[in-house]
């Protein structure tokens, strides 16, 4: 894609409960975001929303963010996914051409309406799954995490040490919801059991937040900021619905949508060529899974790179560095989060979680029960 | 006014709505088979894998999978989880009374797994591989829990 | 800017009220097959797919994972775009967006609605259920002017402001209103994929019809039906090699309004029947497509009328007519197919409408028109370029596409 359109400017927050309402939060992020640019409303060509109609209760929960968002009598339009989604639709809208700048707006507010349980639950079969009621998004998300132990004869100790170095991270960074000082592997894995071998340290906590993101064309970026990110590449895909025909373990919707990536960044050894991955990471086994359908962990070798530190913020391959989704996970806005975080670390603005070298970055989201969907995008300087 | 003085309603909506799911054709043939006490599939004509319960599309091959097979009741569990807590109505969590077994079943190296619950043997005692036969309710009327759940065979 | 044009629609075999016979993704198959069919296209053809319906409508959150299976996605990119009564457009115009990128060529648009397996009026009233919630908390009269005006934000009650400031604004009277949907149920007895239909349809037959809140009756309401429908975008390079014939999109545009415009809520009171967004998106649109004269250059229009009044209503906002000009048209008989500006010969969203689909459905009835595959219900006049219009959100959201015969000159 070169360098075609740009991140010039981001917001976001996360926390474990906002007391505040929708239109609020969105008000404060898109006023916070032109302020930080230097534009008003009249700037932002259009808007994509990314929020989800049953988590906010209510139906075109996006109608009441208009006014908020700056889009009144303007162009907008609305992606009920996760906002990596969003972003990509938006980059589209720029690439073609009609556009000249684009904001992605995305948030949740997890405790206000409903479980974010029940988010998946009402993606499952309403004449099968929500009839028997064995399956929800935690009981899907241990099998797969069973089946991706078994497969490669990895311990469970794996799953501790994942959310350590994601919840360590976490504890650093100031936009993450859940930070628990000195986590230890005692103490996730004395963490209550939910479904084995998952608990409740191995899984997102339910949290509130949002972030918006302003996009622009080549020619526009440079009038904005002198610290563009640009799209380099994106590719999304989706797998089978049905769980029993799945292959737990691996994600081949998440390869395909690297490939194209990858294909579009003109990156041939992500190996070697990526700096740090942002993965959308639920649980702690689909962090090392979706690192290896991304093709940057070997496959099979996820043990060690987790216990040598190859995956830590000071390591060869830092996955997470900002703590990933189990620091929080306001549903919707976690991919567009992931690409915030991933323009911080590629501004060198990361502070105690900055990696060394970041140039080129990962970021990943996904949708449905066990990633069934799943978008990646590369970001680069 | 300021924000600190702003107070926030939180008004709370116990909202239930009725949705009318019609099953469709496949599902309807499955329910079928409960009659009598049979577990029906439908057979891929590309891949030649079968769906249970069975659906009119396999994906993969974009293929109308328009015939019914039937499959044993015995078979192998592949992958399982136990559940220590249970998800309610409305997506909250709350403590199992006791730990309980889903187990991904295979009846049939072409089938798709199964979920049931597998009852019968201690869930700390439960291991990939296992064989495991499914039990009937008594009286089966053709309906979701008549096929109540598989034990060790 | 890439030239798209439309290569394939499908439809399910029939719009009817109740599909008891099929499950939502079996439904929707059908309109998928039939789109292949039309196209001779197949799977391995398609790029990418963009999905969409009415959100909560059927008590399902992302339908296309459960549908994924179905419509022919595996292994590709699903977008999943919603934006209410307008979500068929909306999606049309992702699918757009996703060729003239460049990133993609043949693109499917897959959009449904199943209304029968839940409750339309609950749906659309949880848009204002938190405010009608808030509202009581804190002690507001719910059966008050406030209340009233947040209750029709979602169903016929608020339509009848809408209705009531268009008689006044434009000097027609309820008999236009009766009139129009008269129209439109004989054009839709014309179109196999219509619900309701009668070709004896008149205005007093209309106007014999019980009032639900004046000026709005039972015969200006639209069905709740059941329905899918698919739409096959494809690139220049790839339209020349797949299609004989084509229709081509020269323009789309979209415009939202606040979602208090056409409500009492929080004490603004605003028109309901100023409809500003589909004024700004209409000129966005002409001027994308190098329209000097809409009057003269656009040949046939589909307007989204959920309630009868609102073609009227529509032609006059987006610029096709002085305001009060519409029902002066119609009683000319300029409205019908044989008439100088034929309007919705499919019925209109009057006649049929599965949410999802039906501003899409403005959009393939367009292209139909343009290629002369519309059937019984081809208008008599040359169409050389179209205009469909979808109208959705809160009352407040409103998309516009123009399509033409041939490819924009770029
Ligand atoms: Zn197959």
């Amino acid at each position: 894609m070169d360098k075609k359109v740009a991140i010039v400017g981001f917001r976001m927050k996360s926390a474990p409960d906002l007391v505040t309402t929708r239109e609020r939060l969105t008000f404060e992020l898109t006023r916070g975001l032109f302020d930080d640019l230097g534009i008003e409303r009249e700037d932002v060509d259009t808007t994509i929303f990314c929020t989800n109609d049953f988590l906010d209760g209510r139906t075109i929960s996006n109608c009441f963010l208009e006014g908020p968002a700056g889009c009144y009598m303007r162009d907008e339009s609305k992606v009920e996914m996760d906002a990596l989604n969003g972003l990509m639709y938006a980059c589209m809208r720029i690439l073609s051409g009609q556009y000249r700048t684009a904001m992605v707006v995305s948030l949740a507010l997890t405790g206000y309406q409903v479980s974010p349980y029940l988010h998946i639950e009402y993606q499952l079969s309403p004449i099968y799954d929500r009839q028997m009621r064995l399956l929800n998004e935690l009981s899907a998300a241990a099998l797969q995490a069973r089946s991706y132990l078994t497969r490669y004869g990895y311990s469970e100790e794996l799953l501790d040490a994942v959310a350590v170095q994601a919840l360590s991270n976490a504890a650093a960074n100031p936009y993450q919801a859940r930070r628990i000082p000195g986590v230890s592997k005692e103490k996730v894995a004395s963490s209550s059991p939910y479904y084995e071998p998952l608990k409740e340290l191995h899984c997102y906590p339910p949290t509130d937040g949002g972030c918006v993101l302003l996009l622009a064309s080549a020619e526009r970026a440079k009038e904005l900021t002198d610290k563009p990110v640009w799209v380099l590449g994106m590719g999304q895909s989706i797998e089978t619905f049905y769980l029993g025909e799945r292959d737990l373990f691996r994600s081949p919707s998440t390869v395909k949508a690297a490939k194209r990536a990858y294909e579009l960044a003109g990156i041939k050894d992500p190996k070697a060529e990526v700096d740090l991955a942002e993965v959308s990471a639920l649980f702690a086994h689909q962090e090392p899974l979706l690192a290896e359908a991304l093709g940057l962990l070997e496959e099979g070798a996820a043990e060690s790179s987790y216990q040598s530190g190859d995956t830590a913020v000071s390591g060869k391959m830092p996955i997470n560095p900002s703590g990933g989704a189990l620091g929080g996970h306001p549903v919707s806005a976690t991919g567009l989060i992931r690409a915030a975080e991933a323009v911080r670390q590629l501004r060198g603005e990361a502070g105690e979680n900055q990696v060394g070298k970041a140039e080129v970055a990962v970021v990943h989201g996904q949708d449905g029960p066990c990633a069934q969907q799943n978008a990646v995008v590369v970001l680069g300087v | 006014m300021s924000v600190q003085e702003e107070t926030f309603l939180t008004p709370v909506v116990p909202l239930d709505f009725t949705y009318n799911y019609y099953i469709g054709q496949y599902l309807t043939r499955y329910f079928k088979g409960f009659k009598e006490k049979k577990i029906l599939g439908s057979r891929c004509p590309g891949c030649s894998k079968v769906a249970v319960p069975p659906r009119k599309y396999c994906g993969v091959c974009n293929k109308v999978m328009e015939e019914m097979v039937e499959l044993p009741q015995e078979g192998t569990l592949e992958n399982f989880t136990v559940g220590h807590v249970t998800m309610e109505k409305g997506g909250r969590l709350s403590p199992a009374e006791k730990p309980y077994v889903l187990g991904l079943i295979k009846l049939d190296d072409k089938a798709s797994l199964l979920l049931h619950k597998v009852e019968g043997v201690d869930p700390s005692q439960v291991k990939a591989g296992m064989k495991v036969k499914a039990v009937w309710k008594d009286q089966v009327e053709g309906d979701y829990w008549d096929l109540d759940h598989f034990e060790p065979a | 800017m890439r030239n798209v044009a439309i290569v394939g629609i499908g439809y399910t075999p029939v719009f009817v009220s109740k599909r008891r016979d099929v499950c939502i993704p079996e439904m929707i198959s059908e309109a998928v097959e039939n789109a292949f069919k039309n196209s001779g296209l197949t799977p391995a053809d398609i790029d990418a797919v963009v999905f969409g319906n009415m959100h909560t409508f059927e008590g399902l959150n992302l339908p296309h994972l459960w549908s994924a299976d179905f419509i022919a996605s595996l292994g590709k990119p699903v977008m999943r775009i919603a934006t209410g009564g307008t979500t068929g457009m909306s999606a049309f115009h992702a699918a757009y967006y996703h060729i003239a990128s460049g990133l993609h060529d043949v693109v499917m648009v897959v959009t449904y609605e199943k209304h029968s397996e839940g409750d339309a009026q609950v749906g659309l009233m949880g848009i204002i259920t938190p405010e009608i919630m808030a509202m009581l908390a804190a002690g507001i009269d719910v059966t008050g002017q406030k209340g009233m005006g947040a209750i029709g934000g979602g169903s016929a009650g608020g339509i009848s402001y809408q209705a009531t400031s268009y008689l006044h604004h434009s000097g027609a009277g309820i008999e236009h209103i009766d009139a129009i949907a008269a129209m439109e149920r004989r054009n839709a007895s014309k179109n196999p994929y219509a619900h309701l239909k009668d070709p004896e349809a008149t205005a007093e037959k209309i106007a014999q019809t019980p009032l639900i809140s004046w000026p709005i009756r039972f015969g200006h309401v639209c069905p709740t039906t059941d329905g899918a429908t698919v739409c096959i975008l494809a690139s220049e390079e790839k339209a020349a090699k797949i299609a004989d014939k084509a229709a081509w999109v020269w323009a789309v545009a979209n415009c939202a309004s606040d979602a208090t415009t056409g409500n009492l809520i929080e004490g603004i009171i605003t028109d309901p029947g100023e409809q500003m967004p589909a004024t700004i998106a209409a000129k966005k649109a002409y001027e994308r497509a190098g329209i000097q004269d809409p009057r003269k250059e656009i040949d046939y229009v589909e307007i989204y009328n959920g309630f009868a009044h609102q073609t009227l209503m529509f032609l006059e906002r987006i610029g096709m007519c002085e305001v009060g000009e519409a029902h002066k048209l119609l009683e000319k008989g300029e409205l019908e197919m044989s008439g100088s500006l034929p309007v919705n010969a499919s019925g209109g969203v009057v006649s049929t409408n599965a949410i999802g689909t039906s501003a899409l459905n403005r959009v393939t009835e367009c292209a139909l028109q343009l290629m002369g595959q519309a059937g019984e219900h081809q208008v008599e006049k040359e169409v050389h370029k179209a205009l469909a219009h979808g109208w959705g959100g809160l009352m407040q959201y409103v998309t516009i596409t123009i399509l033409a015969d041939k490819p924009k000159k770029l």
